[in-house]
């Protein structure tokens, strides 16, 4: 690029109107909430935009801010790519997205009580048995277990994106360990050392609150008796790919991490081993899945867990969050019914709408999948991270026959989608130097405690970094950007 | 009329290589209940590491020992007493109406709420195209078909100890129909699931004194809930409804949920347990 050509940001922004743009509008003016950002963007051209993006990535860099992609021959750490053009959702949309969130979490949490207690909601026919009866996730350890506070799901991940008709759909509910909040503060600390001057000319909501609510809803899970009680942080250990979140949230919250061996158990109550002699542990915040919490309980050769970790859990004497067995409900196949599981629980119509889904158990529904696949998304149930979907629209003849194949062969395993059309924000491309339209989606996250609530105002927009793609996941190439929830 | 017994389970560990950091868990002591009353539990370890009662996953009492010395050998040795009355299993049987028992299993409510005693589990799946294996036949009682499933199995499976192992499923058990109470169990537990009637694993100790099977080791039977009745054991190794010489350690949905004793162990290389089992009548 000739550096005495400076060219304004948006020169050469190519707006397909096909696609639902988040800043401009159809005739190429830019929405009001981003009018302001957009003259301010205005003023800086595409060169000086690319020395503040890299400053930013050095930054990120520097602070050991990195995720580990998996791949069948080795594992890579990466940088998460960052965006330095934020997102803004407005003060009204946000309310919708925040109630929408809540009710999800709560009506979620309910159901999980009642799975793991009476069962009523399989018992009135509302949901069918087979969802926990070929649930790998439902343990039957967990029935009758009461969690401290009454709580499975402290923590939730809802995946939202907008969709051409301008409204918000909810894509999935992770409530096993859901990550990315890290990203949210580090992206909001990234944005305001590369360009403090913006945000002086907005009301944006702080997303750096996050780790006081979350120690404030984990203490709130306290086991009775205890009355100033000690969290901590479990993490898998360096080697996890969110390790840096584990870390950056214990650090925040002012907690202990400690990985599995930090811990045993005495007598049913949890101690954490110091130099100054055990120390009793009363809640504990795990990204350790269920399966590799207790050797002794779950999987025996699971280095990463506390023998006896689940006898003191089931004793009352430490709570984990989110409880085991919530991973039942963060089925693919348990997201179709959300909308007859909030009116089960709650009464109330879903706030924010679910992508119509058809499950491949049906044998009308698997009819219509394999004949249509060309038009669908082709989801496992029980995968995260975006591993094994395909995209309809996507594959060749060759590889839509494969799909059937799959499906056929085990049609519980799999759900599908229309292929939704999520908005699109402009994003800086290193390749050709200059903005295009990427597909973004929306991390929102949500806490639930014992009479307590809280959604973080902001989240992890992310974007998927190559052209048309639809899928965002950090593991699959995708980028992120800053999110702004206004102020009223 | 009650009668007393005391049960010895004895467990040695070797380890190819030293360890510096263990922990075990047994599920060998005797529950509680209708028909047993526990007395006293005198638990012994070679290495004078620290005990612990605690629980497991499904409430069944475990021991736990622990230990940070380096060893390379443990035995353990942990004696009961216990009060066991004596019964007839058949007084448990009342008579009652049969169709109205085949409507009740089919229903929606008594699939739900008997669902883990009802799916199959990698001990007890039927490989395909054996799930009739065994057929309920609806004119006669629930109680009766599980009679003649438990002479089935235990005509169909020749007692043989050594040809299977903890690992062994019913796929091999249904080409080589030979082994020991382990897959009589399971093999019993999964055809009557298979005929929609809730199915669970045992594990406890035989009183052998009058020739059983059982090999001193800890034994299995299966327990089949009847509606109206209750769950009621079967004991297919041996031909017998479980009596007062069967002492009960805990159940589960099949030899997974219910394993003598789980190890875990900061150590690399190989280790061999030998267990062994002594049940004595003090009348």
């Amino acid at each position: 690029m000739n550096p005495d050509v400076k060219k304004p940001i948006f020169s050469s922004y190519i707006n397909n109107t096909a696609l639902f743009d988040e800043v401009f509008n159809i005739n190429g003016t830019a929405k009001n909430v981003y009018q302001k950002l957009f003259e301010l963007y205005g003023n800086h051209s595409i060169q000086d935009y690319v020395q503040l993006n890299n400053k930013a990535k050095s930054s990120f860099f520097n602070q050991g801010i990195t995720f580990q992609v998996y791949d069948k021959k080795e594992t890579q750490e990466k940088i998460f790519p960052f965006d330095l053009f934020p997102r803004i959702i407005d003060e009204d949309e946000w309310e919708i997205i925040e109630r929408g969130a809540i009710q999800r979490s709560k009506a979620l949490n309910l159901f999980l009580w009642d799975i793991y207690h009476d069962k009523k909601i399989i018992k009135d026919g509302v949901v069918p048995l087979d969802l926990i009866s070929s649930s790998a996730n439902y343990l039957h350890q967990m029935i009758g277990v009461d969690p401290p506070g009454g709580i499975y799901n402290h923590i939730s991940g809802t995946d939202v994106i907008k969709h051409s008709d301008g409204n918000y759909y909810v894509l999935e509910d992770n409530i096993r360990c859901p990550s990315g909040v890290s990203y949210v503060i580090c992206n909001r600390t990234a944005l305001k050392r590369a360009l403090f001057g913006v945000f002086n000319h907005y009301k944006t909501h702080t997303v750096t609150n996050y780790a006081e609510n979350l120690l404030d809803i984990l203490e709130s899970v306290k086991p009775k008796g205890v009355d100033v009680p000690n969290c901590v942080v479990i993490t898998p250990g360096m080697y996890n790919s969110a390790f840096y979140e584990h870390s950056y949230l214990a650090k925040a919250m002012g907690v202990e991490l400690v990985e599995g061996r930090d811990l045993f158990v005495e007598n049913d109550f949890v101690y954490m081993k110091t130099i100054r002699g055990p120390i009793k542990v009363d809640v504990i915040y795990r990204r350790v899945d269920d399966q590799f919490l207790d050797p002794l309980e779950f999987r025996a050769d699971s280095s990463l867990g506390v023998p006896g970790l689940f006898a003191a859990y089931i004793k009352g004497n430490v709570c984990l969050a989110n409880a085991p067995g919530t991973g039942v409900a963060d089925d693919k196949a348990i997201y179709t019914y959300m909308p007859q599981i909030i009116k089960y629980y709650l009464d109330e119509t879903p706030i924010l709408n679910n992508v119509h889904t058809y499950h491949c158990s049906r044998p009308d529904e698997l009819k219509y999948v394999l004949e249509h696949i060309h038009e669908l998304v082709i989801k496992p149930v029980d995968e995260a991270g975006g591993y094994g979907i395909s995209i309809g629209n996507r594959l060749t003849k060759a590889e839509i026959k494969v799909v059937q194949e799959e499906i056929k062969q085990n049609p519980r395993k799999y759900i599908a989608q229309p292929i939704m059309s999520l908005s699109v924000h402009p994003t800086y491309i290193d390749d050709s130097e200059s903005f295009e339209q990427r597909h973004v989606d929306l991390r929102t996250f949500t806490l639930l405690g014992n009479k307590k609530e809280f959604v973080l105002k902001g989240g992890l927009s992310r974007v998927a970094l190559k052209k048309g793609n639809l899928i965002v996941n950090s593991s699959q190439g995708g980028g992120s950007k800053d999110t702004w929830v206004l102020k009223k | 009329m009650s009668f007393e017994y005391s049960v010895t389970y004895s467990a040695e560990n070797k380890y190819e290589n030293p360890v510096e950091n263990a922990s075990w868990q047994f599920l060998i002591v005797p529950e509680d209940n209708d028909t047993q009353e526990l007395i006293s539990v005198d638990i012994k370890n070679s290495m004078q590491a620290r005990s612990e009662f605690s629980q497991n996953g499904y409430g069944f009492q475990t021991i736990r020992i622990n230990t940070k010395e380096r060893l390379q050998k443990i035995n353990f040795s942990v004696s009961f007493k216990l009060k066991k009355l004596s019964f007839n299993p058949f007084d448990q049987i009342p008579l009652f109406d049969i169709v109205s028992n085949y409507e009740l299993v089919q229903s929606l409510t008594f699939k739900v709420d008997f669902e883990p005693f009802l799916r199959q589990t990698k001990y007890t799946v039927l490989p395909e195209g054996t799930e009739n294996l065994f057929l309920f036949d609806s004119s006669i009682s629930i109680f009766e078909n599980l009679q003649k499933l438990n002479n089935w199995v235990y005509n169909f499976i020749h007692f043989n100890a050594g040809v299977t192992h903890v690992n062994t499923v019913l796929d091999e058990i249904i080409k080589k129909p030979e082994g020991v109470c382990q897959d009589f169990t399971h093999l019993f537990c999964a055809l009557s699931k298979a005929n929609n009637i809730p199915a669970r694993y045992v594990s406890g100790y035989l009183h052998q004194g009058n020739g059983y099977f059982g090999d001193s080791q800890m034994h299995a039977w299966a327990e089949a809930y009847i509606p109206q009745v209750g769950w009621i054991g079967f004991d297919p190794t041996n031909h017998l409804l479980v009596n007062d010489n069967h002492i009960k350690v805990a159940h589960g949905k099949d030899y997974n949920d219910c394993s003598p004793l789980k190890g875990v162990v900061y150590s690399q290389g190989a280790n061999e347990t030998v267990h062994s089992v002594e049940v004595q009548a003090e009348q």
